[in-house]
């Protein structure tokens, strides 16, 4: 594995999976309210959506250890005019801020509906142009045959898709036993804590009775909604796998019959790892399979630990099997000339 | 001297006669003896491609190889690649044409790298900055030469305004295993080997890769 890059594998995986989970949870928010009220439609979507920003934060953080000197890094959105990188910062930076403003705005219930819902698209067209902009800056590159392919667009946007449904399912499940524990809670008498007294609530207050109110059991309509919403996500992610899965091919055909970098960044594409990386994606799109066709099925809202497994194993794999395939996209980097 | 050799519009550049090079890199040691270059930083760089294959006649077979040397730096291109990717601005083509590194604004993230087909921008561990030529920019403020230049005992190596250089002997810098011309347009004009190969038809291979 390529270790040297670690910092730059490690962020724009998870980045590009943090605007998959946006994207993803706008999809179903949308599909949703068409037949759904509001507050049953945010009952799903909103626990998933406080998710994202603590990943979005350790993807900034991680890509900081690429730059070699921090005390310049202001230094790097200077040249948006120009080059791809700075264009990625500023998208960076945007889709963080959007993203937080729109998760502020709906734990605090600030805002109409409406204007938090712009928000929420503001953020989603953004983070569209971060996962663009991350690509382009290896695109972009004319001298560095494996990167100067639209290949690498339909990959990256593809482990933003195949992650971010798969995140937003785990998620999805990860809440369902948060608000299991709840239930049991209130079954053994426990009323939810920090319910405010009227007219004194403080800040901590609010924040203490909005985690209950997010975190209050599980009906069955809602379980239903949770079952069928991960069943389809992570279809879609099964898709975006099969699209990695059919462009390698046609990659790696396509750098053979390239000049002699070319051809050198072809053999990247070769081996144990590379072997491991395809495996792993077939892995997790079995699993997938599985998830969405049997256990989601059939899955009852009181068990919902043997689907939570199936779907944070089929997860796992898949970031596993992405951030190989990351490695092997650094991996690949022959340059022209000397 | 009193002359500046930093003109404004001269976009400055360089000339190098392969028939002339003996791979002696005086210019790559001078350069790195100027500019007091760490250990795996050289700006200056002496390529040696090589080839070739059996010549059959009849029942007599005979070697048929070449080698020719390229002493490569910063061509200070006409499309800097690097200028282009540089998030930081740092990457900075001053008015005389030269492209160096503002070590003001350099971030060190070290996509300039990346870019670059010649290998010139170099990461300097210590600083944590990207260097590279900058056609001794200091000396030349003062009326010398730049000092790969001025080492070369064969005089292969010279430079001037780009304009000056075309006019002169010699063509582009499309000779194998420099990279095709049109991504940069470099500033560099070559007098080839009498074994030269185009930039796309090298059948031969670099015979120093760890010293380049």
């Amino acid at each position: 594995m390529n270790t040297a890059e670690l910092p730059m594998i490690l962020f724009t995986v998870i980045a590009q999976m943090c605007v998959g989970m946006f994207l993803v949870l706008g999809v179903i928010d949308l599909w949703l309210s068409r037949s759904h009220p509001r507050a049953q439609v945010e009952r799903i979507t909103e626990p998933v959506v406080y998710a994202i920003g603590p990943a979005l934060v350790l993807a900034l953080v991680i890509s900081m250890f690429h730059m070699n000197d921090v005390t310049h890094v202001f230094n790097v959105l200077r040249h948006v005019g120009s080059s791809w990188l700075s264009r990625e910062i500023w998208f960076g930076v945007g889709f963080a801020a959007l993203g937080f403003a729109y998760a502020i705005m709906q734990w605090m219930r600030w805002g109409s509906a409406l204007v938090r819902r712009i928000v929420a698209g503001l953020a989603a067209v953004v983070g569209l142009g971060l996962v663009w902009s991350m690509s382009m800056i290896y695109y972009s590159l004319v001298t560095v045959p494996a990167w100067h392919t639209r290949v690498v667009p339909v990959h990256f946007f593809s482990t933003a898709v195949l992650l971010g449904s798969l995140a937003v399912a785990a998620a999805l499940m990860a809440t369902a036993l948060i608000r299991r524990r709840a239930l049991a809670g209130l079954d053994a008498g426990h009323e939810g804590a920090g319910t405010p007294a009227k007219g004194k609530a403080t800040l901590m207050d609010r924040v203490r009775a909005r985690a209950t109110e997010v975190n209050a059991p599980t009906t069955d309509t809602e379980w239903t909604l949770t079952t069928d919403v991960v069943r389809r996500a992570t279809l879609a992610g099964l898709v975006a796998g099969v699209v990695v899965l059919v462009t390698y091919p046609v990659h790696i055909a396509h750098l053979a019959g390239g000049n002699a970098t070319a051809q050198a960044s072809a053999h990247a594409f070769s081996g144990a790892f590379f072997v491991v990386r395809l495996v792993l994606l077939a892995l997790a799109a079995v699993l997938i399979a599985v998830v969405s066709y049997q256990v989601a099925g059939t899955a009852k809202r009181e068990q919902p630990n043997l689907l939570a497994v199936w779907v944070c194993a089929a997860f796992i794999i898949a970031v596993a099997a992405e951030l190989s395939g990351r490695a092997l996209h650094y991996e690949s980097m022959f340059r022209v000339g000397i | 001297m009193s002359e500046s050799l930093t003109a404004k519009g001269a976009d400055y550049g360089f000339r190098f006669d392969q028939s002339l090079c003996t791979g002696c890199k005086a210019c790559q040691v001078a350069c790195k003896d100027k500019h007091d270059l760490p250990v795996g930083v050289t700006w200056r760089r002496v390529v040696e491609y090589t080839g070739g294959s059996w010549q059959v006649d009849g029942a007599t077979v005979t070697p048929n190889v070449f080698t020719y040397y390229t002493s490569i730096s910063c061509n200070h291109c006409d499309s800097p690649i690097c200028v282009q990717v540089c998030p930081t601005t740092a990457m900075t083509r001053r008015d005389d044409g030269t492209v160096y590194v503002d070590q003001s604004k350099c971030v060190g993230c070290r996509y300039c790298e990346w870019a670059c087909p010649y290998s010139a921008p170099q990461f300097n561990s210590k600083t944590g900055h990207m260097s590279k030529c900058d056609l001794c920019y200091d000396y030349r403020s003062d009326g010398q030469m730049p000092a790969c230049v001025a080492a070369c005992p064969s005089r292969a190596l010279g430079w001037g305004p780009i304009a000056e250089l075309e006019s002169g002997a010699g063509g582009g810098a499309g000779i194998a295993p420099l990279p095709d011309p049109a991504l940069t347009h470099p500033h560099l004009v070559i007098t080839p080997h009498r074994d030269a190969q185009r930039w796309d038809a090298g059948t031969g291979q670099i015979a120093n890769p760890e010293e380049i």
